[in-house]
């Protein structure tokens, strides 16, 4: 279509303010972020003096805090990952096998989701707590106290237990992508291979799973994204402790910037984790929309 | 089909399991949230023995001003980016220009990125032009932030709307806003419920914005009212717990209520992302 002006000017007029937006909230402040993060600011009212990279160099050769926080996100993407994408596929594919009220268990397993992180975290907090907590109250109800834990307040569990809670938010979240992703499957495809004889077995592993890939992309991107970000869980559960064993990037960069007022190393982290999510989030994004970009050119 | 059906009459148990997994957390903070004070030594299972409303009220006393607070920051900022997103995705979807792709990209990719890489500038943004702490400060900020999500779900909303109707349209001589508001706005109904409804869910959850740009009851959002409930009051878990309720239960009824929308929203948002 051919646009006259006055069209051409309507379109940018649409799109102003959306980049004004993003412009500046994105843009704009990632620049500002990775500019204080030059300087030694830390001091409310005295803007820092430029020292280079001096707060990465600190962060990475002097601060043991923060390779553990940058080892600890990673463990904990690692086992949300590997526990949610199972636990999702296992249910999507229990709920297509044809059980009765599909519809109800769907649901039911999305309610989690639907909670704030502080609403959860008070739940579990109340789940977790060693002596009046709801965990080891059951446990030792029903004769099994000698499985009760001291969860949070454990150097070994405290972080294991925050992927716990996460699982429970997102886990409904996974099952409803595999279980959409499932059912997106061609009826004709399943009927010829019925045909030809497959076992349900081999339905599931030979035809169905290996055509969930985009169900697995979208999960594993949004799982990622949350789990680099995972900041309220830690705050409101542990503060990071005990003894720096739950501690995160998100929640160090925001104690040193807000608790001790180290701006400058505050935002070398948030420059750090901008990276992080650039390589891990936006690289595959761009190469994967780029990639279906040329598909529908070609 | 149905004798697959009596073969698998066990996979009930482990989905059932599921269920009190998913339930019992919700279970035991309803539960305690009805029990009066001398009765939560008894531990969260047991039923209350004589169950009260009072944390209820006492709760509510206290979030009255934060929810408040967060009804006027969600309601705006989910029309507003809403609507924001819906002209930004009207124009990507629609009329193709140079370069017009990879803006597209350039603006999405603000919801990729964690909030954290922004925060110290937001903080200073917001002191230096007298915002911080104002509900208007919080509202600018999930606005501009919801933008990236909404514009992607407008514009793969209205992929789905034929292009014919526009080159009709413009024989007949409508210019851009007039395609707009006469074709794509009414066409957008369903396409702004499940948004919308993404949009308030998400903006009525959040807490690292609330928490890093609003101080005490002038513009503290619902979410940081009641994580400060916990740390102020020592152990009255009854009352916590109804905080926790009354501060998720207008999400969780939107949830129950038009679930197929949210689901809408959820597979729009990720699986085209």
């Amino acid at each position: 279509m051919i646009l006259n002006t006055r069209n051409r000017l309507y379109i940018t007029l649409f799109l102003i303010p959306a980049c004004v937006l993003v412009g500046l909230f994105v843009y704009v402040f990632l620049s500002w972020s990775i500019k204080v993060s030059l300087t030694d600011w830390s001091t409310i009212g005295r803007m820092g003096v430029f020292t280079g990279l001096a707060n990465y160099r600190e962060l990475f050769q002097n601060d043991p805090v923060f390779i553990r926080a940058v080892k600890q996100t990673l463990i904990l993407a690692v086992l949300f990952i590997c526990l949610t994408i199972p636990l999702g596929v296992i249910t999507a594919i229990l709920l297509d096998l044809g059980v009765k009220g599909q519809r109800v268990f769907r649901t039911i397993y999305l309610i989690p989701l639907s909670f704030s992180f502080v609403a959860s975290a008070i739940m579990w907090s109340w789940m977790f707590m060693p002596n009046q907590g709801v965990i080891n109250t059951v446990l030792r109800s029903i004769g099994m106290g000698f499985l009760a834990q001291p969860w949070l307040t454990s150097t070994t569990q405290a972080l294991p237990s925050i992927v716990l809670v996460y699982v429970w938010q997102f886990s409904g979240f996974a099952t409803l992508v595999y279980y959409s992703g499932i059912a997106s499957v061609p009826e004709t495809l399943l009927d010829a291979a019925e045909v030809d004889g497959v076992t349900l077995t081999q339905k599931y592993t030979l035809i169905i799973l290996p055509l969930q890939r985009p169900a697995t992309l979208t999960v594993l991107l949004l799982l990622l994204m949350y789990s680099l970000r995972v900041f309220d869980f830690v705050w409101l559960l542990t503060g990071g402790g005990p003894a720096y064993s739950s501690e995160v990037l998100a929640n160090y960069m925001y104690r040193v910037t807000f608790n001790y007022n180290r701006f400058g190393i505050g935002a070398a982290i948030s420059t750090f984790m901008f990276v992080l999510s650039v390589v891990i989030i936006v690289l595959p994004v761009l190469i994967s929309s780029i990639r279906k970009g040329k598909e529908k050119t070609a | 089909m149905s004798s697959i059906k009596r073969r698998f009459r066990w996979i009930y148990i482990p989905l059932f399991i599921l269920v009190l997994i998913y339930l019992f957390p919700i279970y035991a903070l309803v539960n305690t949230s009805f029990k009066p004070t001398e009765e939560i030594k008894y531990g969260p299972v047991r039923l209350p023995l004589s169950p009260t409303i009072e944390s209820y009220e006492e709760a509510y006393e206290r979030l009255k001003p934060s929810l408040r607070n967060s009804i006027v920051m969600t309601v705006l900022a989910t029309l507003i980016s809403s609507f924001v997103g819906s002209i930004t995705g009207y124009i990507f979807s629609k009329f193709h220009f140079k370069g017009s792709n990879i803006l597209f990209l350039v603006l999405i990719i603000g919801f990729y990125i964690a909030p954290q890489s922004i925060l110290i500038p937001l903080v200073l943004f917001m002191g230096r032009t007298g915002l911080y702490n104002t509900i208007f400060s919080l509202v600018l900020t999930h606005v501009a932030y919801g933008v990236p999500i909404t514009t992607m779900l407008f514009r793969n909303y209205y992929d789905n709307i034929p292009d014919e109707l526009i080159d009709s349209a413009v024989v007949d001589g409508c210019d851009v806003p007039k395609i707009y508001t006469n074709i794509f706005l009414p066409l957008s109904l369903p396409g702004f419920a499940v948004v919308m409804i993404f949009q308030f869910t998400n903006i009525w959850n959040e807490f690292l914005y609330g928490l890093t740009l609003s101080q005490g009851v002038n513009s503290q959002p619902v979410t940081v009212a009641v994580s400060n409930l916990k740390g102020t009051t020592v152990a009255a878990w009854n009352q916590i717990c109804a905080g926790a309720v009354i501060s998720t239960l207008p999400v969780v009824i939107i949830y129950m209520l038009l679930m197929n929308l949210i689901i809408k929203g959820l597979l729009m948002g990720s699986v085209k992302g």
